[in-house]
């Protein structure tokens, strides 16, 4: 008994620190931006003197945070699952190639003139579907490499998935050319209230099903076996958050694009700071990956001096050095 | 969002548009252009607003604009939807060809109270555009243009093009008409093509069109390398609905039929 209350304490410990550095992030996020970035003109716009920044601050800043907070909850999210499923620290959504069959069916979505939502939305989680369908039937089967079959058969598609992105942009040879390279490089710009709205709607029920599914995904790191003899249905469980997460995955690439190594660089820092009980790093992935985000974007709209840059090469640049550093740790 | 009748922070969504807005004596107004409006020089001291396919919405807001003017073939829709939900006046030309530009020059002396200015503009340049077609309309050799605005990969332009309809007005034929706006070619098909007249534009820079100039230079049997007929020009003449496209149509005329050219210089009536 005092073992499950001690769990769910450090829970909302957890929860609460993640929480807090996402709503600090976030208010750095809404009070800095490519017009001004002082937190002097900040509070008086918030107090009223300003009209034209408080408009900015609610009607562009504001709705762009929440999307980069979702978003790289996502996306941490999903490389946390995919590694307790694969039981590889290198699995996360980019490898294994759903995210690049997620831009496939997004950019064959552009090409046929859809909207963002839902056409753009329902082509990329096609495509996400596809290739994780794809990534199965090719690691089935017993073969020498079958315990790192799901591993390279995802790498080998995402290579594949890069292809085929490369093919689509070299034979579109018009103005939806641009639309789709900035789609692609992750871009986090054109958002409003009202899309906000419906990704929330998306993805939170993920999130909780998610959070939902974290003691048998911590049973599930056991190995398979000893999960079924707990009475976990391995392959009823496996499967539904594969799904989940796919579907989950296929809603921020649709929306953003390609944006790397959030996956990867959030749940391991994630894990060497807290252990590895799931029912702790769900939530923490959900808002400390957003906190990231938020970061990521806000840097992405500040450094450079005229338009601003794409998040995934923030992301990225950050995300890979870090990553070596915590692999390089002593004691890791 | 009605347009005010006299709008005092205008922001101009393309350098197209600056160009214009410049053209009709109404640079006063402007508060804003986008990257690349280098034309005219007064332009690029203006606050930028990111480039005219990525515009910073901040930044435009910030500005406090009471018109943004934008182009229908460019500015991306939803950034223009989101301008005017912003209750931002916004208004959209489309200047898809040479005619269509000059009625936009009209449009925008409209919106800005220049009408007059904008009337001996466009008149200016329907009276420069058809003395150049009387000249070349019954011209009986019409060399073939290749017209290459891509160096790698190969990219020329389709027939729905300001380029094009500028080739045809000067009496020249463009290889490449087509379907497809920018079509990609390899060297093979250029050169099997034979064009009797290159022109290469500037977005590549003086050295690399010596380059590009030199790798053609190899293939004697084309009839632009052997008469000598390989230019650089710029592209901004080119490619922007602005009211340098006459200036761009004049050029043309001298690369593609330099006696005609010659002729008109001698009797400029």
């Amino acid at each position: 008994m005092t073992k499950k209350y001690s769990i769910w304490l450090r829970i909302v410990i957890v929860v609460v620190i993640t929480a807090v550095a996402l709503l600090i992030t976030s208010l750095m996020g809404i009070s800095m931006g490519s017009s001004q970035t002082d937190f002097h003109s900040f509070f008086n716009a918030i107090l009223g003197k300003d009209s034209t920044l408080l408009l900015i601050i609610w009607q562009i800043r504001f709705p762009r945070v929440l999307l980069a907070a979702f978003v790289g909850g996502t996306l941490s999210l999903g490389g946390l699952v995919f590694q307790a499923l694969l039981r590889n620290p290198l699995a996360e959504p980019y490898i294994l190639g759903i995210s690049g069959g997620a831009a496939i069916g997004g950019i064959i979505g552009i090409l046929l003139n859809l909207s963002r939502f839902p056409g753009v939305c329902a082509t990329a989680f096609t495509g996400s579907m596809a290739t994780l369908a794809l990534v199965f039937v090719f690691s089935s089967g017993k073969t020498a490499l079958a315990k790192d079959s799901l591993l390279l058969s995802g790498v080998i598609l995402n290579s594949f998935c890069a292809a085929v992105i490369m093919f689509l942009v070299s034979i579109v040879q018009d103005s939806r050319l641009h639309s789709i390279i900035f789609w692609l490089m992750g871009d986090l710009s054109h958002t409003d209230l009202e899309h906000i709205g419906y990704i929330s709607i998306l993805l939170i029920p993920c999130f909780i099903f998610i959070f939902g599914m974290s003691h048998p995904m911590n049973l599930l790191l056991m190995g398979k076996d000893l999960a079924q003899s707990m009475g976990v249905r391995v392959k009823t469980v496996s499967l539904s958050l594969l799904i989940v997460t796919s579907f989950m995955i296929s809603v921020t690439v649709s929306y953003c694009g390609l944006i790397g190594f959030v996956g990867l660089v959030m749940p391991h820092l994630l894990r060497m700071l807290l252990g590895s009980d799931h029912r702790i790093l769900v939530p923490a992935c959900i808002f400390g990956g957003g906190a990231y985000m938020v970061l990521c974007d806000l840097l992405a709209r500040i450094l450079p001096e005229s338009g601003e840059m794409s998040v995934g090469v923030i992301t990225a640049m950050i995300g890979a050095p870090l990553f070596i550093f915590l692999l390089k740790r002593p004691g890791t | 969002m009605s347009i005010p009748d006299q709008p005092k922070r205008v922001i101009a969504l393309a350098p197209s548009i600056t160009e214009i807005i410049y053209a009709i004596d109404q640079g006063h107004r402007l508060v804003g252009v986008t990257r690349f409006s280098d034309y005219p020089s007064q332009a690029e001291s203006l606050p930028k607003v990111g480039s005219y396919i990525q515009l910073d919405l901040e930044r435009i807001v910030a500005l406090q604009p009471d018109l943004c003017i934008a182009v229908k073939d460019g500015n991306p829709q939803d950034i223009a939807f989101r301008i005017e939900s912003l209750q931002i006046p916004l208004y959209a030309v489309d200047p898809r060809n040479v005619e269509a530009v000059m009625e936009t020059i009209l449009e925008i002396g409209n919106l800005l109270n220049a009408q007059k200015k904008a009337n001996t503009l466009s008149n200016c340049m329907k009276q420069r555009i058809q003395k150049i077609t009387q000249l070349t309309k019954n011209v009986q050799k019409r060399p073939h243009v290749f017209f290459q605005i891509g160096i790698s990969p190969i990219v020329s332009v389709g027939t729905n093009t300001f380029i094009h309809e500028l080739i045809g007005l000067s009496g020249g034929i463009n290889l490449t008409q087509g379907s497809v706006p920018y079509p990609r070619y390899s060297k093979e098909q250029v050169i099997s093509m034979s064009p009797d007249v290159f022109i290469i534009t500037s977005m590549a820079r003086q050295a690399i069109f010596n380059n590009v100039k030199k790798e053609w230079q190899k293939w004697q049997s084309i009839p632009a390398v052997r008469n000598n007929r390989i230019h650089l020009v710029d592209s901004n003449l080119f490619d922007r609905a602005s009211p340098r496209l006459v200036d761009g149509l004049e050029l043309l005329l001298k690369l593609i039929h330099p006696s005609i050219w010659k002729k008109m210089l001698e009797h400029p009536q």
